[in-house]
């Protein structure tokens, strides 16, 4: 299975925010793959191998980003824990928004046709959630957003894919070639069955470790670097940020002496009632 | 918040402000890596430390192995990391390429490691450990050990331990008494008891290779006599692994380090324990240097470590726990409370943390470094420098962190107050497993011994003075930029003053007095040590000061940087004058004390 997995690098959610002026300081940022996408990236691993030990693959995975030279740190963390190629698209992150970034990766799934878009459910720094639905309107494919568990079936033709939803978990059979988007159980040790992986086997929960081997094997493995030019996708913005701030500092609690004073402050103060 | 376990900023600031970590690959040794892969290196490290390692140490902790049947039950936790820690190839990655390595840095690895070990140091002792015991067979042992051994160690497949210790042989392994009688089929059959050894026996691998000191049949006594053996617990018998006649005899409860078995181990209770010599007979002693040094800098490691998660607890606990009101608005109840992280005696204590923390940090990587150039520059005369100062730093990088690092893990506890007493907070089990490594790979005593006995006075004092080149540099650098120049003035003295005493004891050594010359040899490693420390202060906040003045990166982190200088600087680099007029005066309260005055 041929399988193009996106990556988006965020900051660190960790870090605490900085703003300069009105607009959020990233200079001091550490960058890091967006979670979700690194569990993309988990999945399409464990559907082209065999889970056996050394593993034997079948198929190939591309991990390809949109973002500044910086990108090919993310990407070539991707490389290390197993993908076979990346590409990087020449890119700020500030002249990007959800259109143009699904506009050129249809470009790229037009030009490498591959047999399925792996992407992570959202990016975690604006929870955007709206490039893998985008992208599979664009191509006219079907999707499975949300997913936590996928399963190959019809000999590789389809997937079973199971969907977080609010009332549970909706099993839907998308035929291939199709965009889905992933959630966070989808690392789970046995959220993914490929047919050719034994039924038992487990992987340990999360997406994997990249090793020392792994990461010198990335150091060879080649990214291709595009333009949005070059790809023919218009930059013209279609979203644009016009200030970001802080949230309201949480004003301390009080402590109230009885039930009482509760309903006359919900009226007064808080002017709920 | 969650406990960074150590802070990425140092460990970046360390490799790539202060050391150049990348310059490394400009060794043909290292030319295959760069910043990217030192990288994405330590971003496993962390992640994995993070992640999987932290969560499990308190539940290892609480609850150690078990002596079942005479063999060691580890923790069910440890067959959920050990695969994955083997996945990561950390046990070689300092190794060449032709051993099965990933030829990285010791830099990068050393500074990697340290995450491993603050998540959980049994976990990154084991790996340590079988490193180290791999690293020996591949330096001095056959090609069939090699194969045999060494390979499946450097693969995780079995692990590696030190057996040195004998219940009347510790610090003095001289007096060792395990025998190894030749067979005359290639081997040799080993007999005798072993203490505390680490990792003796658990049931995680097939198979454990103890690389075991042992005296040879009529070989004289002493050090001369001593020959290093590779012994497995099980043998090869055609295809099929035998019991190779390695029992445990009892398993020591420890305070601290409790995730992790320390054995009494039985060689050749029935006659048939085989044992395979590494290196030449009676070169045992010499050849397990290379694993003790090695291990000498692990433990200062750990010192780091185990100090650096137990200061992130305290700062992180610090900023949340409220208590109290500024002195100004003290009697004003009506105020609320403040984090205790207000109030300045508790900024004391945290900064000297810090102090002792990244001050740790930089003797380690500075360590480091010295061994990646004694082993890979280009000219002999660079290799052998970096060899007299890494021999030299060694005994200081084996103790200060694990001195000062147990005074930094009883801060942190101080700084949780009644709760760091209590074992629902993790702070006192750093506490005592910090108390460790002042014990094993040699005493601080021992090292004091050996820093003052050997190391310092060595080649005519030769360490000594290229510590005083390095320092020299610092300084004028220092100068250069205006940082702390009372400082650097107080360095300069106090390595003229310690090339003289040195020198003084030296003369009393060769006089005869072998006794006086060492009498002081506890303060002389604690004034060096101060002074080494001080040494990388001032290099850290030469860069700071410099990075500020550029207004580049993270200026926070450079403003915590020139605080702990200014306090370290302020508060030890002083007391060094004062260690070293004791040293000099040859005060002897506890030489003429009688065992009966006690
Ligand atoms: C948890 C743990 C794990 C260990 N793991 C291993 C292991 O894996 N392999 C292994 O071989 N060993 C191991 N050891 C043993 C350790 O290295 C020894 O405990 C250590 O070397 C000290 O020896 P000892 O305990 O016999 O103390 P002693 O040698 O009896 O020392 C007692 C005290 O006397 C002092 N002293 C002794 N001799 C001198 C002297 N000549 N001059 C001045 N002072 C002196 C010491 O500094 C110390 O304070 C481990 C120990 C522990 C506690």
């Amino acid at each position: 299975m041929k399988i193009l997995v996106t990556a988006k690098r965020i900051p660190d959610p960790g870090q605490k925010i900085k703003l300069k002026g009105n607009a959020l300081d990233l200079s001091a940022a550490n960058w890091q793959l967006n979670q979700f996408d690194e569990y993309a990236v988990e999945a399409a691993l464990r559907l082209t191998e065999d889970g056996a030990a050394p593993a034997t693959r079948q198929g190939a995975v591309t991990v390809a980003s949109l973002g500044p030279a910086d990108v090919q740190q993310q990407l070539r963390s991707a490389l290390a824990m197993g993908a076979d190629k990346a590409i990087r698209v020449e890119a700020k992150d500030e002249e990007l928004d959800a259109v143009i970034v699904a506009k050129t990766l249809e470009k790229l799934v037009r030009r490498d046709q591959p047999d399925l878009v792996l992407m992570g459910k959202l990016a975690a720094d604006n929870e955007g959630n709206d490039v893998g639905q985008r992208l599979a309107a664009l191509l006219g494919w079907p999707q499975a957003t949300f997913a936590c568990s996928i399963q190959v079936v019809d000999g590789g033709k389809a997937l079973l894919v199971g969907r977080e939803v609010d009332n549970g978990v909706e099993i839907k059979k998308v035929r291939l070639p199709a965009v889905v988007t992933v959630d966070l159980r989808i690392i789970a040790p046995q959220a993914v069955k490929n047919g050719r992986t034994a039924a038992n086997f487990a992987y340990p929960e999360g997406p994997r470790y990249a090793s020392l081997k792994g990461i010198r094997a990335a150091k060879d493995k080649p990214i291709e670097a595009l333009t949005l030019s070059g790809l023919g996708v218009s930059t013209a913005l279609q979203v644009k940020t016009h200030g970001s701030e802080l949230p309201p500092a949480r004003q301390a609690g009080k402590k109230i002496a009885s039930v009482h004073e509760l309903v006359e402050k919900l009226r007064s103060e808080a002017k709920v009632l | 918040m969650v406990n960074p376990l150590i802070s990425d900023r140092d460990v970046d600031f360390l490799l790539y402000e202060v050391f150049d970590a990348p310059a490394l690959c400009s060794l043909p040794a290292f030319a295959d890596h760069g910043r990217p892969t030192f990288d994405l290196v330590l971003q496993n490290s962390r992640r994995f430390a993070r992640e999987v390692l932290f969560p499990t140490y308190k539940a290892m902790d609480a609850e150690p192995p078990r002596l079942e049947n005479g063999r060691i039950v580890l923790h069910p936790l440890w067959h959920k990391i050990y695969p994955q820690l083997v996945a990561l190839d950390v046990i070689a990655a300092s190794r060449p390429y032709a051993a099965g390595g990933q030829q990285l840095p010791l830099l990068v690895t050393t500074l990697a490691s340290t995450y491993l070990m603050a998540g959980n140091l049994n976990a990154a002792g084991l790996v340590g450990l079988t490193a180290g015991a791999a690293h020996l067979i591949e330096e001095f042992g056959s090609d069939a050990l090699k194969q045999d051994f060494m390979a499946r160690m450097y693969r995780g497949e079995w692990t590696g331990t030190m057996a040195l210790t004998e219940p009347q042989a510790g610090s003095s392994l001289a007096d060792l008494k395990t025998r190894a009688t030749p067979t005359g089929e290639g081997h040799y059959r080993i007999k005798g008891s072993k203490i505390f050894i680490s990792a003796g026996d658990h049931n995680l691998t097939d198979n454990i290779v103890h690389m075991t000191l042992a005296r040879i049949d009529g070989a004289p006594a002493g050090i001369k006599g001593i020959s290093l053996f590779a012994v497995p617990t099980r043998r090869w018998q055609g295809s099929t692994l035998v019991d190779n006649d390695v029992a445990v005899a009892g398993m020591i409860h420890k305070i601290g380090w409790r995730g992790g078995p320390s054995l009494a181990l039985e060689f050749g209770e029935r006659d048939d324990c085989h044992g395979w010599l590494v290196g030449e007979p009676g070169r045992g002693l010499s050849c397990m240097f290379q694993m003790m040094n090695e291990a000498r800098i692990m433990v200062g490691a750990n010192g780091v470590s185990t100090a650096s998660v137990a200061y992130h607890q305290a700062v992180l606990y610090a900023r949340e726990r409220l208590q109290g009101r500024p002195p100004s608005v003290k009697a004003d109840a009506s105020r609320p409370p403040v984090p205790i992280i207000e109030h300045a005696d508790v900024r004391r204590m945290l900064l000297r943390q810090k102090a002792i923390v990244d001050g740790g940090l930089a003797l380690l990587a500075v360590t480091a470094l010295q061994r990646d150039l004694a082993g890979h520059s280009t000219t002999q005369h660079e290799r052998h420098r970096a060899g007299l100062l890494l021999d030299l730093l060694t005994p200081i990088t084996k103790t200060f962190p694990a001195e000062r690092g147990f005074e930094a893990n009883a801060l942190s506890l101080q700084v949780h107050g009644g709760y760091g007493y209590s074992s629902e907070f993790l702070p006192e089990a750093w506490l005592r497993d910090q108390k460790l490594n002042s014990i094993h790979e040699g005493t601080t005593g021992i090292q004091g011994l050996d820093l003052l006995g050997r190391k310092a006075v060595a080649d005519g004092g030769a360490a000594l003075s290229i510590l005083t080149e390095e320092i020299e540099q610092a300084v004028q650098k220092a100068s250069a930029a205006g940082v702390f120049p009372a400082a650097c003035t107080r360095l300069r003295e106090a390595m003229a003053r310690i090339a003289e005493l040195t020198m003084q004891l030296a003369q009393k050594g060769l006089a005869g007095d072998v006794e006086g010359m060492l009498l002081h040899s506890a303060d002389y490693l604690e004034l060096l040590s101060i002074v080494v420390v001080s040494w990388l202060w001032l290099q850290q906040a030469t860069v700071a000061t410099q990075q500020l003045g550029q207004d580049q990166g993270d200026a926070d982190s450079y403003q915590g940087k020139l605080c702990a200088a200014q306090y370290w600087l302020a508060t030890e680099l002083p007391r060094v004058s004062h260690l070293i007029d004791l040293c000099r005066s040859g005060e002897d309260s506890y030489a003429r004390m009688q065992p009966a005055w006690f």
